[in-house]
């Protein structure tokens, strides 16, 4: 297959195999391991977007530090771009972009450009080169008016920016992204989202390692996704494949205005569950059924009655769906302390 | 030529990072302005009063009995050399450390330690801003001191001094290295440096002249790199006499310097390993 952002696929962008991660806390009687990775496997072809799915806790962090070179796993191998990270450490990190989770991993006391200036030249950038990169992500990201503010005067999502600005001073091959949305307002996360799918991935032709907990996220941008849970990749497909897992099952939603009685529709042949959402007036039903067809008269003649309904759909299975009936854990939860 | 050219990008790489850290240092340490000011001013504030102290017990500034230790008898000038070395000392046994303990308070060590340098560049480059720091400190007190007692030396000994002082710093770096290590691991790294201070300061003839000290002590001392640069230092500018050459001093330090940088370096490169294999490195 000819593709004109990659004519030579070369080795993998990202390959980890049986990565092994153990964390020893405490000391004497209350020592305990915890398995944060137990033979992680991976392989991210160039110019994909991978994403990593799973609870807090699964792992996704600790795998993210060990591709950076901030850990070093306790067995497996990672390679990047063919070379090992452990003993080629300074070829990766020059092409790896690295967007941390957590607030604080620029000076908060200097101003957007002077942290760009500072991590520019770690990176190997300078002089007009340098100012000119700069100013391009500053204009890209929408900070050229307040790069010269303070960061600590910036909201969550402005930061989120630099540190995006940050991970593309040097215009880095793999850019290794972890929850970059976390915690962020809609309209910020969405910004985020876009950039990441439509500038950084299709546009620049970027490989990204994307992880997160939350499933629209993994399912809007990725290529590809991987389940992880307690330490181990569980399964990798696409969104679709993923959503074909779970046979037998169809989700109906119905859209109408007003509060409808659902008691009815819960007594219907076949319906396994029925939740509702009444939001600005509107409300949306949801109801799993092994087949949608079979109900859909039904449906409609018991509510057509009560409301004016705005829309039917037949859904598929969300991939949170998918990922509690592989995994029998939910994204939502937290799984930290049960690890050992 | 191609490697050469290779060598020639790293080299600019490496020193624009150097150079970078510094910046960022100064800029970081800018934002406080009056606990800026403060830190320049304090340390004079400390020791005018001891030189005036001096002065008074031995009455008036030029002492019969230094004269007879080691050759010459102003006291003040004595005393304010061996103050500017203290200054150097402190810096290596504190300022890297306490660097680094403020990039994990920030949360900034690993942003930093993803990026391609080796962990010494960016360990020099905080070295650079401390030594910088140091020098306008030292400027500082010059004119302070200056404002009430006259200091008397002889320029032509500038030369040798700073000859003595680059190489002094070299190994200072190391010990830095050293020292800096420990904030890796220890929640309270500084103990350790707290120890390490408190016998350097004792072996380093800031205020005394060597010969106070027992033998052995006198022994042990010719292994700190600051004593060389005090006393080469005071034996140019003032006349200090000293027991080795000066070349005895450049080549002893130079020796020091290579062990203390290798000793360094290599206990900051296992205990930064370590760290990486326990997951500490964010921790603090
Ligand atoms: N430095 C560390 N020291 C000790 N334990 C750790 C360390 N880092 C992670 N862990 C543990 O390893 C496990 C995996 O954590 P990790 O942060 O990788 O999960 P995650 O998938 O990123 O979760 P989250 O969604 O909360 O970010 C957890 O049980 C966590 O408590
Ligand atoms: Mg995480």
């Amino acid at each position: 297959m000819a593709d004109s952002t990659h004519p030579n696929p070369g080795p993998p962008a990202l390959l980890c195999d049986n990565v092994v991660k153990l964390f020893r806390r405490g000391r004497g009687l209350k020592k305990k391991v915890v398995r944060a990775l137990d033979g992680a496997s991976l392989t991210i072809p160039q110019g994909e977007l991978f994403g990593l799915l799973g609870p807090n806790g699964a792992g996704k962090t600790t795998l993210v530090r060990c591709i950076a070179t901030l850990l070093i796993p306790d067995s497996g191998t990672i390679r990047l771009f063919g070379h090992d990270v452990f003993t080629d450490s300074l070829f990766c990190r020059q092409r790896i972009g690295l967007l941390t989770s957590g607030e604080r991993t620029l000076y908060w006391k200097l101003s957007a450009r002077d942290n760009l200036r500072f991590f520019a030249a770690l990176y190997g950038l300078h002089g007009r080169d340098r100012d000119r990169r700069i100013d391009y992500l500053l204009e890209l990201l929408g900070l050229r008016e307040v790069a010269n503010e303070r960061l600590e005067r910036y909201s969550s999502g402005m930061k989120q920016k630099v540190s995006l600005a940050r991970a593309l001073l040097h215009d880095p091959d793999i850019l290794l992204l972890d929850e970059p949305t976390l915690g962020l307002d809609p309209q910020f996360g969405r910004f985020i989202r876009q950039f990441i799918k439509e500038e950084l991935n299709r546009k620049q032709g970027k490989t990204i390692l994307l992880t997160t907990h939350y499933m629209d996220e993994a399912d809007e941008l990725c290529d590809r996704i991987a389940f992880i849970n307690r330490g181990k990749i569980v399964a990798t497909r696409t969104p679709a494949e993923f959503k074909r897992e779970i046979p037998h099952k169809e989700i109906l939603e119905v859209r109408c205005l007003g509060q409808p009685d659902t008691t009815g529709l819960k007594h219907l042949d076949g319906i396994e569950q029925v939740q509702a959402d009444f939001r600005d007036g509107i409300t949306t039903l949801r109801l799993v059924m092994p087949k949608a067809e079979k109900v859909l008269s039904e449906v409609i003649e018991l509510l057509r009655p009560q409301v004016r309904l705005l829309g039917i759909d037949v859904k598929e299975p969300t991939l949170e769906d998918v990922f509690i009936y592989m995994t029998g854990t939910s994204l939502g939860a937290d799984t930290k302390e049960e690890i050992q | 030529m191609n490697r050469l050219r290779i060598w020639w990008s790293k080299l600019r790489h490496y020193a624009g990072a150097v150079w970078a850290e510094n910046i960022k240092e100064w800029k970081l340490e800018l934002t406080y302005k009056a606990d800026f000011a403060r830190g320049l001013i304090d340390p004079v504030v400390y020791l005018l009063p001891y030189l005036l102290y001096g002065v008074a017990l031995v009455g008036g500034r030029s002492s019969e009995n230094l004269q007879r230790l080691v050759g010459t008898s102003d006291i003040i000038t004595f005393i304010t050399l061996g103050y500017v070395f203290i200054g150097f000392l402190n810096m290596a046994l504190w300022a890297m450390g306490f660097s680094l303990r403020k990039e994990q308070f920030y949360g900034t060590l690993e942003s930093v330690f993803a990026a391609p340098v080796p962990r010494w560049v960016f360990t020099m480059g905080m070295s650079l801003h401390s030594i910088l720091h140091q020098l306008l400190m030292i400027a500082v007190q010059i004119v302070f001191i200056l404002a009430v007692f006259s200091i008397r030396i002889n320029p032509l000994g500038l030369l040798p001094t700073l000859l003595v002082i680059a190489l002094m710093l070299v190994a200072l770096y190391g010990i830095g290295m050293f020292m800096a290590s420990f904030t890796l691991i220890f929640k309270q790294g500084w103990l350790v440096s707290e120890a390490l201070s408190s016998i350097l300061m004792i072996l380093t003839p800031i205020a005394y002249p060597l010969a106070v000290l027992p033998a052995f002590m006198q022994q042990a001392a010719l292994f700190v790199p600051t004593t060389y640069g005090i006393l080469t230092a005071r034996h140019f500018l003032m006349g200090e006499k000293i027991s080795f050459t000066l070349n005895d001093a450049l080549l002893r330090l130079a020796l020091l310097s290579l062990l203390w940088v290798a000793f360094g370096l290599l206990v900051f490169a296992l205990i930064e390993r370590q760290t990486r294999r326990a997951g500490t490195l964010s921790h603090y």
